[in-house]
């Protein structure tokens, strides 16, 4: 019965990429993403963006997730370039709508920045394609630690979006399942003004809830029943250890780096 | 054909990393007023398989029948489809959302556009054939009755629209022996009497075996074995391959034949086993 539903939208793999340890991921990621923001020439950003594509084709991803991964961005690009291309005056006159000009500097701008945008989501998508939902939590939370100084419960707070990511593919086939199951006794979800649709959730969200409660409180039964105390010390399966080849990959792409921004200056 | 399918194939999440066959290349078909068995193990597609037949979920390829036909997509169409085909899920009552179990059972007959007064009618209807009616559990809340209870009244929440086949998935789990019995009880008499059409899906024989008139035997995904009841529970052996064991009773008279008497070993119900025995012991005594 239980099916996997893509959650958050980790695709398994064996790559280079999906063993760099998550923690290092991370740090590779800001590192990345900073350096996107310093490069300010088209030849930097162009083989960024290869470099991008190059590591979804390593990491054995398809394609179609790729451009399934920059739909959101779609609206975004079209009206900063719609921005740019009208608005931003200076070098050469390429061509007029009515009173509206576009100008050089306004195209070159404009396709610099969607070039950058793109590249910014590509690398993202490419960590969270890669990395299983929980080693990112675990990642994240590590970085959290320091905000246990000034009194925030970082440990918790980790185990809370740990438990969290771990239900939602179960609520979510459970809500598929209630669903399909008041289809059978006649629901209709889906027609009728939207009073009538907010009215005909009910047979969905009532039963959803009390089963989330229930097994809420399963759970913490389960937990306490194993030994889980607040504030005690954690010990996890899989350790987090940082091999060579991380370190390896780490170094390489900080030289990477500083080699981009020599030529790029 | 009554129901059936005709080459039904189902893969969850095509054109994904995930897509996986739930079902492959399944063909049979059911009579009228027959009582059917869907058997094998969890994981094997029953469930998956029941959800087609009254078009909650859509055949990747193959078809789907009903009374001959094909189910169609056409949404009034499946809306009177799943009045005359009646779905009881697993767990049906963590389905339960409503106040009281009068309007539990008012659902299914308010969304197919009964008028009140009819819907009255049906319910109690409804209460008297799962044999709830002298309980007084119109205006309970769902969530209070017994386990036992609650699994009678989902079943009542989808007899109030009369249906024509009636399809369980998973009926007897989590119930203790009366309730197993009374649903039983319930589902002979509705089976014999008034001619339903039930459909089980199961991964224990036990009760259900003695019911069946047809068998369809599921392993992972794939239809393994299919026929009438007899037949397929005449090998013993390749159901054991497949993880599946008879009733207790007939292992019991398979147990006695093997020791090398001579009785029937199709015997399902504790009734006609005894009747066997008997016969043995009277012909043996000198």
């Amino acid at each position: 019965m239980t099916r996997s539903i893509t959650l958050g939208q980790y695709i398994p793999g064996e790559s280079v990429i999906h063993h760099l340890n998550p923690r290092l991921k991370i740090v590779i990621l800001v590192l990345v993403l900073v350096l996107l923001f310093l490069l300010e020439t088209y030849s930097g950003l162009i083989f960024a963006l290869a470099l991008a594509v190059a590591l979804f084709v390593l990491a054995g991803i398809p394609f179609s997730y790729l451009l399934r991964g920059l739909r959101p961005i779609f609206y975004i690009a079209l009206f900063a370039l719609i921005i740019y291309f009208f608005f931003t005056s200076g070098g050469v006159v390429l061509f007029r709508i009515g009173f509206l000009t576009v100008e050089s500097e306004g195209v070159e701008q404009g396709l610099f920045i969607v070039a950058r945008l793109v590249a910014l989501v590509l690398f993202s998508l490419l960590v969270t394609l890669t990395t299983t939902p929980l080693s990112l939590t675990h990642g994240i939370g590590f970085f959290m630690k320091p905000l246990r100084y000034v009194g925030l419960p970082t440990e918790e707070v980790a185990m809370i979006m740990t438990v969290a990511l771990r239900f939602i593919p179960t609520l979510m086939e459970e809500s598929q399942r209630l669903m399909r199951a008041q289809l059978a006794r006649g629901a209709d979800f889906e027609t009728g003004s939207i009073f009538r649709r907010a009215r005909s959730m009910v047979p969905l969200i009532v039963p959803l809830f009390v089963s989330a409660f229930r097994r809420a409180d399963e759970l913490a039964l389960a937990m306490e029943a194993r030994g889980f105390r607040i504030g005690a010390k954690r010990t996890r399966m899989h350790q987090d250890v940082i091999l060579f080849r991380d370190w390896a990959v780490l170094f390489f792409v900080l030289a990477l780096i500083v080699l981009a921004l020599n030529i790029n200056i | 054909m009554f129901v059936g399918t005709e080459q039904l194939t189902h893969v969850y999440m095509p054109g994904t990393p995930f897509s996986t066959k739930a079902l492959r290349d399944i063909s049979f078909s059911f009579q009228k007023g027959e009582f059917a068995l869907i058997i094998g193990p969890s994981g094997s597609g029953k469930s998956t398989l029941i959800q087609h037949l009254n078009g909650l979920l859509r055949p990747t390829s193959g078809r789907v029948i009903f009374e001959g036909k094909n189910i169609g997509r056409d949404k009034r169409d499946l809306l009177h489809l799943r009045r005359r085909i009646g779905l009881v899920f697993q767990m049906p009552e963590e389905q339960f959302f409503s106040e009281t179990v009068f309007d539990e059972i008012a659902f299914a007959p308010r969304n197919q556009g009964f008028a009140e007064n009819e819907v009255k009618i049906r319910v109690d209807e409804a209460l008297e054939k799962t044999g709830l009616k002298g309980l007084d559990l119109k205006g309970r809340h769902p969530f209070q009755l017994s386990a036992g209870q609650k699994r009678l009244v989902a079943v009542a929440a989808v007899l109030s629209v009369n249906p024509e086949v009636l399809i369980l998935d998973e009926p007897t789990v989590a119930l203790d022996n009366t309730g197993r019995d009374n649903l039983f009880d319930l589902l002979t008499e509705l089976n014999r009497e008034e001619g339903l059409t039930v459909i089980i899906s199961t991964h224990h024989l036990d009760e259900a075996a003695a019911l069946a008139s047809s068998v369809l035997v599921l392993k992972q995904g794939e239809l393994v074995m299919s026929g009438p009841a007899e037949d397929i529970f005449s090998e013993r052996d390749q159901l054991y391959n497949l993880g599946l064991a008879l009733p207790p009773v007939n292992e019991i008279m398979h147990g006695i034949f093997e020791k090398g008497f001579s009785v029937n070993t199709s015997v399902y119900t504790l009734k006609e086993a005894r009747r066997e025995i008997n016969k043995l012991i009277r012909r043996d005594k000198p």
